[in-house]
């Protein structure tokens, strides 16, 4: 039986990397999904997949979306943006640009959506490993990704029992974000492979690996779980940061 | 059609008590091979490819020879569930030592033994993956429950530590932690009015714990059993060294002031 039959989701930022892995696994669960980019409609996304040219910054863009899509089952917050730069680097615009999709976007689309949610509707909120510790040269990011954290709780206490908020923490996965990281090392083939002896899991993750978490979330499996983070990062932060023999 | 743990063997300690029977009925339903290993029998007749074997876990001459008997048998274990553990009600002026060290010996040195000893045919396994037992009393305190609420933190730590070691083996180690689940536990705590009910009689003791939760409910067995399943299965094969709160958002809010 399919998991999320008769369901209907919004997965922002479906485009690619995690979004898209969530966006794939839904449809293959059964649900009925839309997604949303600030571009025009990919290629390559699944005919079934309904696209909305939505900037979840923008108030009015996601009221928009919501009036089109009525009423929604499953939400997922995933559109997320990272500017990799200390305190003393950021500008005004970067601030706009990480503030404005990580954390305004995510309250945006809540607020939103809540008024259009069924009861035993589910709020997923893609947080972060780095909402609870620091990525180097990634501050705004990090601080956006607490944001999320905070957000989620307050959603399960103000919204409960109707409806369930939770968050989703993954590390390290493989998408173009994390090559971004990588590509700020002096030498990032030395430092991808130092990176992998860091996770207890040997490996990255994948899109899949985060979207297999997001349909539990999503399901009626969950229904006991709010106001939480669930963290899927092959083990990196249960060990401490200092591994002797890494640089 | 298959189920989501098809094929895979598990081991379940408590496996004959509330949760711990909800996660054996639900690992046979996902095409599991169960044993149900408890120091008790099971209450219900065991459903399809689930055997219960007496064990105390705390014995570690029984737990070695349940797991060589095990070895015989099969191949390898793809899923260790320590799931078994019990409850002192009690500050730790009232708890005595032997209390104190059978809490410990049960809750945590049981979780210690059954993975050291189950290690070896977790290695042969696919997708190998241990879940222990913590609890929301790991992160913050019960009134009444000291030496529990200590064991737990101590399984939390353990978790983290197993799943550092022996991930490279290719074992995930992660502790789901409920909150309040309805169980034969649970009533024992409301009738030892641990929770300082303040002279409520039961029903009411109990309707305004449910009125806490964001959910406004209890958890039930199935819940945690649903949640276990997906750690145990290949779905959650990027997941490890973590610990996984299922409380219907009791722990995510600040104490009910009454203002």
């Amino acid at each position: 039986m399919m998991r999320l039959a008769g369901k209907t989701a919004l997965v922002t930022g479906g485009r690619q990397g995690i979004g898209r892995g969530i966006v794939d696994a839904f449809i293959f669960e059964g649900a009925t999904v839309s997604t949303c980019g600030r571009d025009p409609r990919p290629d390559d996304l699944p005919e079934t997949c309904n696209w909305h040219q939505t900037d979840v910054a923008k108030p009015a863009d996601v009221e928009l979306l919501a009036s089109a899509m009525g009423a929604c089952d499953v939400v997922v917050n995933n559109a997320g943006v990272q500017v990799e730069k200390t305190v003393a680097g950021s500008s005004d615009e970067d601030w706009d640009l990480v503030m404005g999709v990580n954390a305004r976007g995510v309250f945006n689309v809540c607020r939103a959506f809540l008024p259009r949610m069924s009861a035993g509707g589910s709020i997923i909120n893609i947080g972060s490993i780095s909402g609870n510790v620091a990525d180097p040269s990634m501050a705004l990011y990090n601080a956006s990704k607490a944001f999320v954290h905070g957000l989620t709780r307050s959603i399960a206490v103000d919204h409960g029992p109707a409806i369930r908020c939770n968050a989703i923490c993954p590390g390290w996965i493989e998408t173009g974000m994390l090559d971004a990281g990588f590509d700020l090392a002096d030498d990032p083939v030395k430092a991808k492979t130092e990176a992998l002896l860091r996770h207890p899991a040997r490996r990255f993750g994948k899109p899949e690996d985060i979207a297999s978490i997001a349909v539990w979330l999503a399901s009626d499996e969950s229904s006991f779980a709010t106001g939480q983070f669930f963290t899927v990062d092959g083990g990196l932060t249960a060990a401490s940061p200092l591994q002797p023999g890494l640089s | 059609m298959s189920g989501r743990i098809e094929g895979k063997t598990a081991l379940v300690t408590g496996g004959a008590g509330g949760i711990g029977w909800a996660i054996c009925k639900r690992f046979s339903a996902e095409g599991a091979n169960v044993i149900c290993a408890d120091i008790t029998a099971p209450g219900d007749f065991p459903p399809k490819n689930v055997e219960h074997r007496s064990l105390d876990i705390a014995d570690e001459d029984a737990v070695r020879s349940a797991f060589a008997r095990l070895g015989a048998e099969w191949d390898s274990l793809d899923i260790l569930v320590n799931a078994a553990g019990i409850e002192i009600e009690k500050t730790i002026e009232d708890t005595t030592l032997d209390e104190w060290n059978r809490s410990f010996a049960v809750n945590v040195t049981g979780t210690f033994l059954c993975s050291k000893f189950a290690l070896p045919m977790l290695r042969k396994g696919n997708g190998s993956s241990i879940i222990n037992f913590g609890s929301y009393d790991g992160f913050i305190a019960d009134p009444g429950l000291a030496a529990y609420c200590a064991t737990k933190g101590a399984v939390h730590a353990l978790t983290r530590a197993m799943a550092c070691d022996h991930g490279p083996e290719g074992i995930r180690v992660n502790a789901i932690c409920p909150g309040y689940v309805d169980t034969p536990m649970l009533q024992s705590f409301f009738e030892g009015d641990g929770s300082g009910g303040g002279g409520k009689s039961l029903d009411d003791l109990q309707q305004a714990v449910r009125d806490v939760h964001p959910m406004r409910t209890y958890g039930t067995p199935d819940d945690v059993a649903n949640l276990v399943l997906w750690l145990a299965s290949d779905e959650a094969r990027y997941a490890s060294g973590q610990l996984w709160v299922l409380d219907g958002g009791l722990s995510a809010q600040v104490q009910q002031m009454k203002l």
